[in-house]
C-alpha cells in the first residue's frame, strides 16, 4: 500500500490538521480575538573604556482576527561614555575642545583621542499594521519615530506581499521613506574648518580677551543650527519553502540617502612629515549615498533544534563593500528549554574618502573622514543564549555576547611619530540581555 | 566531446530547474515550518537590538529589513 | 450514593467523586464524566454538550433533509455557500484524502447503494459497483473558503469524522467553560479527556469491545488525550465462506481485504485517533505495521 511509503509523517500531519480544525487549544471559537502578546527585553552594551549603553524594548502584537495584525514597539536607550573623535594619537598629550564648544579635555600621550561627552537618551516608537488585501495578498504599513537630544527621525513604510504556489513562495515589495534632522549642540560645523581650541581659564590676565577671540573662532566654524537628510529604501523579497525542513529568503535592497551624512562630532588631524598634529579639521562627507544590499537567509529544522544562517553582501557608491555572515544554532535541551550559540563575522572595506589623517601641505580633498567606522575593518561576535518556557507559557531568555572590532590600515603610510602609536585600536564590547515574552 | 559535456550539463541544469518547480510542501507537511522558532523573524527583539548595535558601529546596515535612517548614533 | 435527575433530554447522576451526564445523540449513547461534585457545573456542561452535539448532528447528518449537508448534496452541480466551520471540517477531510492517497474519501458513501452489510450473502454484481465509481472522487469537488461545488450525482457523507469532531468540539467547550476540571467526553466509544484529573488518577471507562459474539464490556484506563475506534465486526457479508468487511475501497468499490475487524487508537485528539484508526483499516493486512510506524498506542481486533 502507498501509505507505507510515507511512514511517520501521517500522525504528525494529522496532528497539524487537527489543530487547524479545532483551533489552538485555548482559543475561544466564539471570538477570534487573540490577546495582546508582549515581547520585552533589557540589554546592556558595554565597550572597554568607551561607550556604555542600556536599551529597553517593549513590543506588543495583537491579532484582530483574519490576519489583521497590529504591532507596536517602544524602545528607550541611554548612552554614556566616550567615542573616537577621528583625531590620531600622538606621542604627547593633546588638548581638545568638546564638540559643543563648551570645555576642554586632555588625551594622554599615545592614547586614541576619545570625546568623553557622549551622553544621550533616545526614545523610539514604531507602529505597524498588516492585513490581507486580496486572496493571497497582504499589505503592511507603518510609522517610526525616534527622538534624542540632538537627533530626530521620522519614517513611514509600506509593503505588499504576494503568496503563490500554495504559499510556498512569497514575493514582497517594500518602500520606506525616512526624514532625519540633526541639531548638534553648538550647531553644524563648517566642513574642513579648523577646530577652535578654547583657552584655559587660568590664563587670568587676558581671560576675557581670549574668551571673546575663542568665541569668534568657534562661531566662524559654524554654518547652521541644524541639517537634515532624506532616506528612501526599496526592498524586493523572495521567500521560498524548500522542503518540510527548510525555508529560504532572498532580499535585494536599494537605499538612497540625500542630505547631511557628515558626523558633526568627527574631526581629522592634519600632521606634518614627523607625524605631529598641526591642525584639526571638521570632517566632510558626500551629501548622497547609494547603497545596494543582497541578503540570503536559510532556516533548517533539525531533529534537535533549528539552524539559521544568513549572508549579506552590501556595496555602495562610497566604495564600501561589506560581507556579513550571521549564524545561530538552536539546540533544544528539553521540550521547554534551549541553548543557542551565535556567531557573526563582518568585514568591510574603507570608504574612498576615508583618511586616517591629512598631511600638512597637501590639498584638502573634497571629502574626507577619519571615522574608523568608514575604514577597513573586520569584526566578529560570539554569543550564547539560553531560553526556557515557564509553566505559564511565558518565555524567559538570557543572552551573553562578545563583540570585537579590528580596524585595519587600508594602505596609508604612517609618517614619523604615527608609527609609534596605535592608529587602529580594536574595540571590545560585551552584550548582556534578558528577554521575557508573555 | 565538448558537445557531449554541454549536452550533459544542460540536461543537469534542466533537471535542477525541474527540481525547483517542485520546491515547497503540501499544507499538511508544514508541521516543522509552523513552529515558532522556524519563523524567519523568530528572534525579533534580538535582531532589532543587534541591528541597532551594528548600525551604530559599522558602515553597513539593512539587508534583512530596511536600512533606514533612524538614529544619531551613526 | 447516587442522585439522578432528568432534564431537557439528558440525565445527570452523582457518582462517588464525580458526576456523569448522559444523553443520546448521533446514533450513539453519549456520556460526560465530570471530575467535580459541583452539581450546577455538571448540569451546565452536560447541557452544553447536549446542545453542541445536537447542533453538529443537525448540521452535518445525512439523514436530515433540512440541513447544510443536504443542500450540498442536492445542489445539482451548483455552488453552495458554506460557513467557516464547514470549511475547516472539509479542509481536514481534504488533508486526510491527500494523506491517504485517495483512500479516505468523503464521497465514497454512495457505495452503500450497492453494499448492505447486513450479515447476508448479498454481494453486489460488478456492474452495480462499477456504475457507482464515477460518482466517487473527492478531487472532483471544488472547495474554497466560502463555497463548495459537487458534480451532479455526487454526495458527501461526514459519518467518518462527524462524531469524532463533535467529541473534540464538546471537549473544547468544556475546557473553556470549566478550566481545570477534567472531563471525559465519550460518544459511543469515541473519547476525549480534556485534562488529567486533579489527583492524576485514571478514568476507568467501559467501552463496547467488538468481538464475534457481540458486545462485551472492556474496561479502559485513560488519563488524558483522545481515543477512537473504527470498524464494526457486526457489519459484514459472508458469501462462499468469504467474509466481506464493511470497509470499502473508494478506488475499487470493493471491501478492503484482510482488514482488522476493529482498530482502536490513542492520540492527543479524538478526531486524530479516529482518522488513524480508519487509515489503518484501509491498510488491510498492513494495519498493524502502519500503526506501529506511526508511533501510537493501538489495539487491533482481527
Amino acid at each position: 500500500m502507498q501509505l507505507m511509503n510515507k511512514p511517520i509523517n501521517i500522525s504528525s500531519a494529522l496532528a497539524a490538521a487537527t489543530c487547524a480544525l479545532l483551533g489552538a487549544p485555548n482559543a475561544n471559537a466564539a471570538d477570534t480575538d487573540e490577546l495582546w502578546k508582549f515581547d520585552t527585553a533589557l540589554m546592556y552594551y558595554g565597550e572597554v573604556d568607551r561607550v556604555t549603553a542600556v536599551e529597553a524594548i517593549i513590543g506588543a502584537t495583537k491579532d484582530f482576527g483574519d490576519e489583521h495584525i497590529f504591532s507596536g514597539k517602544v524602545t528607550i536607550d541611554g548612552l554614556t561614555g566616550a567615542s573616537a573623535t577621528g583625531a590620531v594619537a600622538q606621542p604627547v598629550a593633546q588638548t581638545f575642545t568638546r564638540p559643543s564648544g563648551d570645555g576642554n579635555y586632555v588625551t594622554g600621550a599615545g592614547e586614541t583621542p576619545l570625546d568623553d561627552t557622549f551622553h544621550d537618551t533616545r526614545v523610539q516608537l514604531t507602529a505597524q499594521w498588516t492585513q490581507p488585501i486580496a486572496e493571497n495578498m497582504r499589505a503592511s504599513g507603518g510609522v517610526n519615530f525616534s527622538n534624542e537630544y540632538d537627533y530626530m527621525s521620522f519614517a513611514v513604510n509600506g509593503s505588499v506581499a504576494y503568496d503563490l504556489n500554495q504559499k510556498n513562495t512569497t514575493l514582497s515589495l517594500g518602500l520606506s521613506y525616512a526624514f532625519d534632522t540633526i541639531k548638534p549642540e553648538g550647531g553644524i560645523p563648517l566642513a574642513f574648518s579648523s577646530v577652535a581650541i578654547k583657552p584655559y581659564s587660568d590664563d587670568s590676565e587676558n581671560e576675557q580677551e581670549n574668551e571673546n577671540e575663542y568665541e569668534d573662532d568657534f562661531n566662524r566654524t559654524r554654518v547652521d543650527d541644524s541639517d537634515n537628510k532624506n532616506t528612501i529604501d526599496l526592498m524586493l523579497g523572495l521567500t521560498q519553502v524548500i522542503n518540510r525542513r527548510m525555508i529560504m529568503q532572498f532580499n535585494y535592497g536599494l537605499s538612497l540617502v540625500d542630505g547631511y551624512t557628515t558626523d558633526p562630532f568627527k574631526i581629522l588631524s592634519v600632521v606634518n612629515e614627523q607625524g605631529l598634529t598641526q591642525d584639526l579639521l571638521y570632517e566632510n562627507r558626500p551629501d548622497t549615498r547609494t547603497r545596494n544590499s543582497f541578503y540570503w537567509q536559510t532556516k533548517y529544522a533539525l531533529d534537535f533544534g533549528v539552524a539559521d544562517i544568513s549572508y549579506r553582501f552590501a556595496t555602495d557608491d562610497w566604495k564600501i563593500d561589506s560581507h556579513t555572515i550571521d549564524s545561530r544554532l538552536r539546540i533544544n535541551l528539553s521540550d521547554t528549554s534551549y541553548l543557542q550559540p551565535h556567531f557573526r563575522y563582518y568585514q568591510q572595506g574603507a570608504a574612498e574618502f576615508y583618511r586616517p589623517f591629512l598631511m600638512e601641505g597637501d590639498n584638502v580633498p573634497e571629502f574626507a573622514s577619519a571615522d574608523y567606522r568608514l575604514g577597513e575593518m573586520t569584526a566578529y561576535t560570539v554569543g550564547l543564549k539560553y531560553g526556557m518556557e515557564l509553566d505559564n507559557g511565558d518565555e524567559l531568555a538570557f543572552r551573553l555576547e562578545y563583540y570585537q572590532q579590528t580596524p585595519k590600515n587600508a594602505g596609508f603610510n604612517e609618517p614619523g611619530a604615527l608609527q609609534d602609536v596605535d592608529l587602529y585600536p580594536s574595540l571590545k564590547a560585551v552584550i548582556a540581555q534578558v528577554s521575557y515574552r508573555f | 566531446m565538448r558537445h557531449k559535456v554541454l549536452k550533459i550539463s544542460s540536461l543537469l541544469l534542466l533537471v535542477q530547474l525541474a527540481g525547483c518547480a517542485s520546491l515547497g510542501v503540501q499544507p499538511w507537511e508544514r508541521d516543522l515550518l509552523a513552529k515558532d522558532e522556524m519563523a524567519l523573524d523568530a528572534e525579533g527583539v534580538d535582531l532589532a537590538l543587534d541591528d541597532h548595535i551594528y548600525f551604530s558601529k559599522e558602515a553597513t546596515s539593512g539587508g534583512r529589513a530596511f536600512a533606514g535612517g533612524g538614529c544619531g548614533c551613526n | 450514593m447516587s442522585t439522578k435527575s432528568t432534564q431537557h433530554g439528558y440525565t445527570i447522576e452523582r457518582k462517588s467523586d464525580h458526576f456523569c451526564g448522559r444523553f443520546f445523540a448521533m446514533g450513539s449513547p453519549c456520556e460526560l464524566l465530570i471530575d467535580s461534585i459541583d452539581e450546577q457545573l455538571a448540569h451546565h456542561l452536560t447541557s452544553l454538550a447536549y446542545d453542541e452535539s445536537k447542533r453538529i448532528e443537525q448540521k452535518f447528518s445525512r439523514y436530515k433533509a433540512d440541513n447544510l449537508l443536504h443542500q450540498i448534496n442536492h445542489a445539482a452541480g451548483l455552488e453552495v455557500a458554506i460557513d467557516d466551520e464547514t470549511h475547516r471540517l472539509l479542509k481536514f477531510a481534504d488533508t486526510c484524502y491527500h494523506l491517504s492517497d485517495g483512500m479516505f474519501d468523503l464521497s465514497s458513501g454512495v457505495l452503500r447503494k450497492a453494499w448492505q452489510f447486513d450479515g447476508s450473502d448479498r454481494v453486489p454484481s460488478a456492474d452495480t459497483v462499477n456504475q457507482l465509481l464515477p460518482l466517487i472522487g473527492w478531487s472532483k469537488v471544488k472547495l474554497s473558503t466560502k463555497h463548495i461545488q459537487l458534480p451532479i450525482g455526487m454526495e458527501l457523507d461526514l459519518g467518518g469524522i462527524g462524531k469524532e469532531y463533535a467529541v473534540d468540539s464538546v471537549a473544547k467547550q468544556c475546557t473553556q467553560e470549566a478550566a481545570g476540571v477534567s472531563v471525559v467526553v465519550n460518544f459511543g466509544g469515541d473519547i476525549q479527556v480534556t485534562q488529567a484529573r486533579v489527583n492524576e488518577q485514571y478514568w476507568h471507562i467501559g467501552i463496547e469491545s467488538i468481538t464475534d459474539d457481540g458486545a462485551a464490556a472492556k474496561l479502559l484506563k485513560i488519563k488524558s488525550g483522545g481515543l477512537a475506534t473504527s470498524g464494526d465486526s457486526r457489519r459484514f457479508l459472508l458469501k462462499n465462506g468469504k467474509r466481506y468487511s464493511h470497509i470499502l475501497n473508494p478506488l475499487t468499490g470493493y471491501p478492503i481485504e484482510d482488514a482488522p475487524r476493529s482498530v482502536t487508537v490513542v492520540a492527543s485528539h479524538c478526531i486524530q485517533a479516529g482518522l488513524l484508526a480508519t487509515l489503518a483499516l484501509l491498510q488491510g493486512p498492513a494495519a498493524e505495521s502502519f500503526l506501529q510506524s506511526q508511533n501510537v498506542q493501538f489495539w487491533c481486533y482481527r
